[in-house]
């Protein structure tokens, strides 16, 4: 196997991002990263930075300001990673369907940046930590070569001030 | 508070009032209108020495209402002074920033979701709308639909 | 033309590079187990950090666009080839291969991973990578000169039993074991909390304080310069517990069991430093700093006394 895919699916570092959440969601993931249920035997780690990170965690339905936001984040994240939609509102905007402020679910979010994206979704209100696991396991499984797939980079410079 | 306590201690704004609204023993309400609201919050909050909790407000059909909420400690007591703004094309009320400096959000929050304008606010800016967000559009009243 | 490839070979891959790469990940899975256990939870497999860095050498570079790019570049590699050097030194001075002066070679190498730290970091264009490297800066500020003190405990108490005509070298004070004296342990401890400070491991991880300062200094590295990043925190992580063994403990012998002993000792330093990363809280940088100056200091001045009044009255536990 592709000695880049085999590694990357050995030690994914997650990083969390938060685009409106009521917290509950972001409470869980916090969970998952305490000892009880040891997320670094599978190699995951949580890095502060996104340039850092593998794994974008977005939690919250996208709101316009978190939006902008979180493109900027998306765009700074080193390729190739994998976004992970955390419970009901980053999967489709979840009770807030209908809201003023409200500007997508986050795949559409992401894919204004990269329509090439790799989203996977754990839907839940929130998510247990242990749905929040067989999430990322399912999707490290599936993920293809670079041949099959094509995650090209946004010939971009990336600015730091996103207005 | 007993209903004469309480009548002896407002005494002093009782002209300002439109009434006093007892819903029960811990809870009051003072209506009044747009103009006098500054002086009463004023004498509750460093007369009577009352705390500010929040504000509210409320787009009711055919006028704005601008509830400030302030709370006696000892006696578990519950005021809320009642605004309202008869003019819904162009609500215009005091600000009781100067007076209350834990104020400021709540009005610029009031300002952003309902339009209404509050007249020597320290420093009123967009505050929860996010800046993309058109001018003059104001989420919160009856006539927006999303 | 021999002596050249011999050297190349040295540093490249044995002693060098690829030997002290392959202890370095296995002390960094070390460190990480024992993490691990210490919180009551299974740790990651074995090769988990080697897998760390290939998967970062398999990733993009992004390069900021305030950054200034040849020193962004370059400053990994060079911090990555100090360790190197210094790795190399140390090795070959238990080995016996030694020279006038490489204890100062020696505490020269040391300061280039912290400085290539603060280079990197401050060509980041950041503000948090700013912040990251005024706190490094102030933290090599505190601990060098501790450092530079406990050796010359060292200096001081070797001095006094060498044969006269022999020079004053990292082999020939691996043959004493100055921690067997007062001052000697006094300097050790020290030292200690300076390599400690160095490593950047709790209770000093001021510098890349994760939570804190999202990544501090290595917050806009990625990809293989992050990879390079890391390799040097590992190899660190042999190079600095076998200068405080070669200086302070007796060195390591290679031959039979000695072998065994001097490798034993190794692993104790680097548990100790384990045991303290996991039993401490993170310190502020201006508790860092009083701590290394005032208590530190205070310590090592009595140890510098307690060495020359061994040395002059040729008293060997003082």
């Amino acid at each position: 196997m592709d000695w880049r895919l085999w590694s990357l699916k050995k030690s994914i570092w997650v990083f969390h991002v938060n685009t409106g959440a009521c917290n509950n969601c972001d409470i869980e993931i916090v969970n998952l990263l305490t000892p009880k249920f040891d997320v670094e035997r599978f190699g995951m780690k949580l890095v502060g930075s996104p340039r850092h990170a593998d794994a974008l965690l977005v939690t919250g339905g996208g709101t316009r300001q978190a939006a902008i936001r979180l493109r900027e984040v998306y765009r700074q994240t080193a390729k190739p990673c994998v976004v992970f939609c955390m419970g009901a509102c980053a999967c489709g905007m979840g009770i807030f369907e209908k809201g003023y402020h409200m500007a997508g679910p986050i795949d559409s979010i992401v894919r204004q940046v990269d329509p090439h994206a790799i989203i996977a979704y754990v839907p839940g209100c929130p998510p247990k930590p242990e749905a929040m696991i067989a999430g990322v396991v399912k999707a490290l499984g599936v993920l293809q070569p670079k041949e099959k797939y094509a995650t090209e980079r946004i010939g971009q410079p990336v600015v730091a001030d996103p207005r | 508070m007993q209903p004469n306590e309480l009548d002896n201690l407002l005494s002093p704004i009782r002209d300002k009032l439109t009434g006093i609204e007892r819903k029960s023993d811990t809870r009051v309400f003072l209506p009044c209108e747009a103009e006098h609201v500054s002086e009463i919050c004023r004498f509750l909050f460093e007369d009577l020495g009352l705390r500010f909790v929040i504000s509210t407000g409320i787009d009711a059909q055919d006028c704005f209402e601008v509830l400030h909420h302030f709370s006696d400690d000892e006696s578990g007591c519950f005021v809320t002074v009642k605004a309202f703004i008869r003019d819904r094309e162009a609500p215009v009320l005091d600000s009781i920033t100067p007076v209350i400096p834990g104020a400021e959000w709540i009005e610029c929050e009031m300002h952003d979701l309902l339009g209404i304008e509050f007249r020597n606010h320290p420093h009123m800016r967009r505050l929860i709308l996010s800046d993309d967000w058109p001018d003059g559009v104001y989420p919160l009243r009856k006539e927006i639909r999303t | 033309m021999i002596d050249a490839m011999q050297n190349v070979f040295w540093i490249l891959v044995f002693p060098g590079f690829v030997f002290t790469l392959a202890v370095g990940l296995l002390a960094s899975w070390l460190v990480r187990k024992v993490g691990a256990l210490v919180q009551y939870r299974v740790g990651p497999p074995v090769y988990q950090p080697a897998v760390d860095v290939m998967k970062l050498m398999g990733k993009e570079i992004l390069i900021p666009q305030d950054a200034h790019r040849a020193t962004f570049v370059l400053a990994p590699l060079v911090g990555f080839s100090g360790v190197l050097l210094l790795s190399t030194v140390l090795w070959l001075a238990t080995a016996g291969i030694d020279y006038v002066g490489d204890v100062v070679v020696a505490m020269y190498l040391m300061v280039f991973p912290s400085l290539a730290l603060i280079l990197g970091s401050s060509a980041s264009g950041s503000p948090h990578a700013a912040i990251g490297a005024g706190r490094e800066m102030k933290l090599v500020l505190s601990y060098e000169l501790p450092l530079v003190l406990a050796i010359l405990v060292v200096i001081i108490k070797t001095a006094g039993r060498i044969a006269p005509g022999e020079q004053l070298t990292l082999a020939a004070i691996a043959q004493h074991a100055p921690v067997l004296s007062i001052s000697g342990a006094l300097a050790f401890l020290v030292a200690l909390l300076c390599v400690q400070a160095k490593l950047g491991y709790v209770p000093f991880d001021i510098a890349e304080s994760e939570a804190e300062l999202a990544g501090g200094v290595m917050i806009e590295y990625s990809g293989a310069l992050l990879g390079v990043w890391k390799l040097m925190q590992a190899m660190m992580l042999v190079a600095l517990p076998l200068f405080l063994v070669v200086v302070f403990l007796g060195g390591i012998d290679a031959s039979g069991l000695s072998l065994l002993w001097g490798i034993g000792k190794f692993v104790l330093v680097l548990v100790l430093v384990i045991l303290i990363k996991n039993t401490n809280p993170r310190v502020r940088i201006d508790q860092a700093m009083r701590f290394f100056w005032f208590y530190c200091g205070a310590v090592l001045a009595a140890a510098v006394i307690l060495a020359s009044i061994g040395s002059y009255c040729d008293i060997a536990w003082l």
